[in-house]
């Protein structure tokens, strides 16, 4: 029975963003694969439904919303009801030499990969939808520690996660014993590397990492991990699914 | 106890993994714990009786008990031997101790390596050698938060953790040719008969509940470490390898 064991997500209801595509989109089947009601948010609200269609039971709920519009993220939040989980999926991956970034080019990735998050968690934990023992995930990029080529803005949204989930695991630890971590993660075959490749900005490099090529479920299974009860004690900490990528001196 | 549906991507269902220093604490419990979510078990340790008692409670059968003290070459040599094929290992041999840094003595830094880094090392390296790990598994070593923050009088001991992390990351680009992953698990305070009498002048309880104070979310349990042994040992980890978990309840600055 899944229903004891310490990594199932029976009777946690979770909210997944970025829902309606790559890796949101596999780690909300996964959750339900495992247990859980997921709520599901993404702008695409064709794709969401397609996701929840391939999701089994009939419990979990679609929400279609533009996390960097403030009524409809508050929107969202107000309709998510109460939660155990929450995972930070949404993000976009905007690659640009350095020398060609512009203020509107940071504010963009920064409003998407760093203020919506912050933002959404924000109004829940306000309103008191994360209920006690829960566990925040956000889903970021070995980016945040290494830096790549051409992703000076994006290493910096995604880096700008780590310390503010450290901060955030302090303020609600003790008292509501919920847990925030970060998964880093390195080039998994999503649309969203299909796109960077096709801009010849990194996405090569996938097939070139010590364990080769990661798939949407590695990350998955490890939102799973941080979210069921096997993880209790891990908080402030930092998981990289990355495939070897980043214990190498260099990848290049 | 533990139930883990073989459907799981946390299922140790079908695999059949070594684990040493399993005669108490963390090596017991992980031990224990893998058996649960479906594992068949091989068991090393010192003490006849303990290891004895950590073999009557493995669940499922097929299990097997390898008695010894790894810091001695034969019985290492005999351990790989007898090991047969494994899909994973997970090295829980080891010592802690507390010396000021003026007292450290050549007897007592062989004492802390020999048992913390060079016996995990010498026997993976037989493992791999011999070809005892399958394609698909998965090796697992025990660090310590104390190889990435000081704590007094631990220079010796966070010494040898911080040596697991550096060596997992290199072990990790040689074995990944043969699908072999390489991880170590960074554990702050669990309590755990090795912590007996780590409170220097406080008496072991009254340092546990100060400690339990400071901590985020309390010490931890040796569940909770199996419970991330499993995670290092199953497929749910299939594309993580060269990597350290902190586990710490939250404390680590």
């Amino acid at each position: 029975m899944i229903g004891s064991a310490p990594f199932s997500l029976a009777g946690k209801r979770i909210l997944v963003t970025g829902a309606s595509s790559g890796l949101g989109q596999a780690t909300a089947i996964t959750l339900a694969a495992n247990g859980a009601e997921v709520v599901l948010t993404g702008r695409n609200a064709q794709r969401l439904a397609e996701t929840k269609a391939a999701m089994p039971e009939n419990k979990h709920v679609c929400i279609e919303a533009e996390l960097t519009d403030i009524e409809q993220r508050n929107a969202l939040a107000d309709n998510a009801g109460l939660l155990d989980g929450l995972v930070h999926c949404a993000g976009i991956a905007a690659v640009r030499p350095f020398r060609q970034i512009d203020k509107d080019f940071i504010d963009k990735d920064f409003d998407i990969n760093l203020d919506a998050p912050l933002l959404l968690t924000q109004r829940l934990l306000a309103r008191k939808q994360l209920n006690r023992g829960g566990s925040i995930v956000f889903v970021g990029s070995v980016a945040a520690h290494i830096g790549t080529k051409g992703s000076s803005v994006y290493s910096a949204s995604k880096g700008a996660l780590v310390p503010a989930a450290r901060a955030l695991a302090l303020e609600v630890g003790q008292k509501q014993l919920i847990r925030v971590n970060y998964i880093a993660v390195s080039y998994i075959e999503t649309p969203m590397l299909a796109r960077l490749a096709q801009e010849g900005m990194g996405g090569e490099m996938a097939m070139d990492l010590p364990l080769g090529k990661g798939m949407p479920e590695d990350v998955a299974n490890s939102v799973l991990f941080l979210l069921a009860d096997a993880s209790k004690w891990i908080t402030r900490s930092t998981i990289f699914v990355d495939g070897g990528h980043t214990c190498q001196i260099s990848a290049l | 106890m533990m139930t883990v549906d073989t459907n799981s991507p946390f299922s140790m269902s079908g695999k059949r993994i070594l684990v040493t220093g399993a005669s108490s604490g963390l090596g017991q419990q992980i031990a224990i714990s893998c058996s649960e979510a479906g594992a068949s078990l091989v068991i090393c340790g010192r003490d006849k009786t303990r290891l004895n008692e950590t073999f009557n409670k493995l669940a499922g059968t097929g299990h097997q008990a390898l008695l010894g003290d790894l810091t001695d070459d034969a019985v290492l040599a005999s351990t790989v031997e007898q090991v047969g094929l494994i899909d994973g290992v997970v090295h829980c041999t080891g010592v802690s101790g507390p010396i000021p840094a003026r007292m450290i003595s050549r007897e007592f830094l062989d004492r802390l390596f020999n048992i913390n880094f060079f016996v995990p090392t010498l026997l993976t390296s037989k493992l791999l050698a011999k070809s005892r790990i399958n394609k698909g598994g998965s090796i697992l070593f025990m660090s310590s938060s104390a190889a990435f923050r000081g704590v007094h009088g631990m220079s010796v001991y966070s010494a040898t953790k911080s040596a697991l992390v550096a060596s997992t990351r290199c072990l990790a680009l040689e074995t990944a040719k043969r699908g072999i992953r390489v991880n170590c698990l960074a554990p702050d305070l669990v309590v755990t008969p090795m912590l007996l009498g780590s409170g220097a002048i406080l008496s072991t309880n009254e340092w546990l509940d100060q400690q339990r104070a400071i901590h985020p979310l309390g010490l931890g349990s040796t569940d909770d470490v199996a419970n991330a042994a499993i995670f290092f040992l199953s497929k749910a980890s299939r594309w993580i390898t060269g990597t350290t978990l902190i586990m710490d309840g939250g404390i680590t600055y």
